[in-house]
């Protein structure tokens, strides 16, 4: 069992709870690829919120007197969310397609029986 | 004679008085210096944190960079399951390459044992439950952060209305809810924001699988979809293991007459349910309560139903709540559990992996207890008339129009 450490005086009114093993799941057969895999994840999150964010603040730059309040709270579109999306899947494809490339030639192998495409 | 509505509205008016009577103007003040998210009447707090406003039903999530992720993990299950035909063909190539035919049914456990080293697999799982941590660790974070603020938030709606709040601090919770369910940090009973770490974290869920629900759009259509009793009559309406409350508060809307209530094992979930009905002006009432021990009399309600519990359940806490639905239910009432179909533990190899490994690492804990289950056959033996002809309620979800017969 365990409990979240909440620094607070305020009632919760939550238990105590019983933690799953997912920490310690390794997927790939080295902790090491599971834990560059997850990295990836991260990053790629922070880098998409960065780049959604910048374009809440070139959406904002064509305007005049822009304030912190303004970027926070600017609403896209549902055109530009429709665009948005579609940059974020275009960049997800670029970043993650590569991890489910089925390659299976080692550093040894001869170029073998190619075949013109 | 009185009821637990009228208790809870006089006890909240008379909160509101003494706080406006006692309160002094520079407790108030440096309140809004404090909290300088909520909004306030008065230099009072009216109990609603939205950082960023809200869009319809929906509180925007409280800063853009969180929106932003939370964005991305969304495209992420998109992308994923864009490339589910790949993991099929992967796995049935190496069922084959086993000597069993990919065609045919396999145990997930035999499944498990012939996929479990393959690369492209092990990578599609990782990268899918990396997004899952991800979705949960960027709300937690924000709401740990920001606890003393969004506690108050809370502490504000508790007593007030419409609607009510029972919450049971001393309350024995049993063990088989206390995991974390779908890896969710705390479960539905260790985080004090397990509420809004759940609403938001699903809407992820719900996008890579059934379409936008930022509006609550999928209970929506499911409250509505329900099919009114034979004689017409609903004045009493249950939510077993309501969550966050979004189906119950979707069954207030369609029956505005109805006494409506939901109840759920998680304090905080029901917390956060109240909060956010009181904020849509929605009077439901909602109590920290076990599903398979309601404390309702017999024959209380008119409608007695649930949104996915079911196989959060190991089968005989299952048997429980199916018995207790039956013993609530008035005669001539239904009870209409909306949850997956059950099908055995045999089924094509990567869904049959796909469901397993779901079960293990997502800590779905009990759903393999579930599909094992023949639900429906259950609630038969408990009593009701299964009425085949009603529509499912959620689209590829069960036919479970459970009737107790007058």
């Amino acid at each position: 069992m365990a409990t979240t450490k909440l620094k607070t005086d305020r009632p919760t009114y939550t238990s105590d709870f019983i933690p799953s093993d997912v920490e310690r799941a390794v997927f790939l057969g080295n902790p090491v690829l599971d834990n560059m895999m997850s990295s990836l994840i991260a990053l790629g999150a922070e880098v998409w919120s960065n780049r959604r964010r910048m374009k809440v603040l070139e959406s904002l730059l064509a305007e005049k007197g822009i304030t912190e309040e303004m970027v926070e709270s600017y609403m896209p579109t549902s055109e530009q969310e429709a665009e948005w999306q579609k940059d974020r899947d275009r960049f997800i494809d670029l970043t993650y397609s590569p991890l489910l490339r089925e390659g299976d030639l080692p550093v040894s192998a001869d170029f073998g029986d190619r075949k013109k495409r | 004679m009185i009821d637990r509505r009228s208790i809870f509205t006089a006890t909240a008016a008379i909160g509101t008085f003494l706080a406006s009577a006692f309160g002094s103007r520079k407790a108030k003040a440096g309140m809004q210096e404090k909290y300088p998210n909520h909004t306030y009447k008065n230099g009072t707090p009216t109990g609603d944190v939205e950082p960023r406003g809200a869009i319809g039903r929906m509180e925007r999530l409280p800063t853009l960079r969180i929106e932003g992720v939370h964005d991305f993990t969304c495209g992420m299950r998109t992308f994923l399951n864009k490339h589910t035909r790949k993991l099929v063909t992967r796995a049935d190539k190496l069922i084959s390459e086993s000597g069993r035919d990919p065609r045919k049914e396999i145990h997930a456990i035999e499944a498990m044992k012939i996929l479990d080293k393959d690369t492209l697999l092990g990578t599609s799982g990782r990268l899918w439950i990396s997004n899952q941590q991800v979705t949960w660790k960027i709300l937690q974070d924000h709401y740990h952060e920001n606890a003393d603020e969004y506690l108050a938030e809370m502490e504000a709606a508790d007593n007030d209305g419409p609607g009510t709040l029972e919450l049971n601090p001393e309350m024995e919770i049993p063990d088989y809810t206390k995991h974390e369910i779908h890896i969710q940090p705390g479960g539905y009973v260790g985080d004090a924001f397990a509420g809004p770490i759940y609403h938001y974290g699903t809407l992820s869920f719900y996008n890579g699988v059934m379409g936008d629900n930022t509006q609550d759009q999928i209970h929506v259509s499911t409250a509505n979809r329900l099919p009114l009793p034979e004689d017409g009559v609903v004045k009493r309406i249950l939510v077993q293991g309501c969550g966050l409350g979004q189906m119950t508060v979707a069954l207030a809307e369609r029956f505005p007459e109805a006494e409506v209530w939901g109840i759920d094992v998680g304090g905080p979930l029901v917390r956060y349910g109240h909060m956010r009905a009181r904020e849509l002006g929605v009077p439901v009432n909602f109590a920290q309560r076990l599903a398979e021990d309601t404390k309702f009399p017999d024959d209380h309600f008119d409608i007695v139903t649930s949104y996915i519990i079911n196989h959060e359940l190991p089968q005989d806490k299952n048997r429980a709540v199916i018995k207790e639905a039956y013993r609530v239910t008035r005669p001539g009432g239904y009870y209409y559990p909306v949850d997956f179909l059950t099908g055995g533990g045999k089924g094509k190899p990567y869904s049959n992996y796909r469901r397993w490994w779901d079960h293990r690492w997502n800590n779905e804990v009990w759903s393999y207890e579930y599909h094992t289950f023949n639900f429906d056959q259950e609630i038969e033996m408990a009593g009701f008339k299964l009425n085949p002809n009603t529509p499912a309620a959620l689209p590829r979800f069960g036919k479970r129009h459970a009737v107790k017969e007058a």
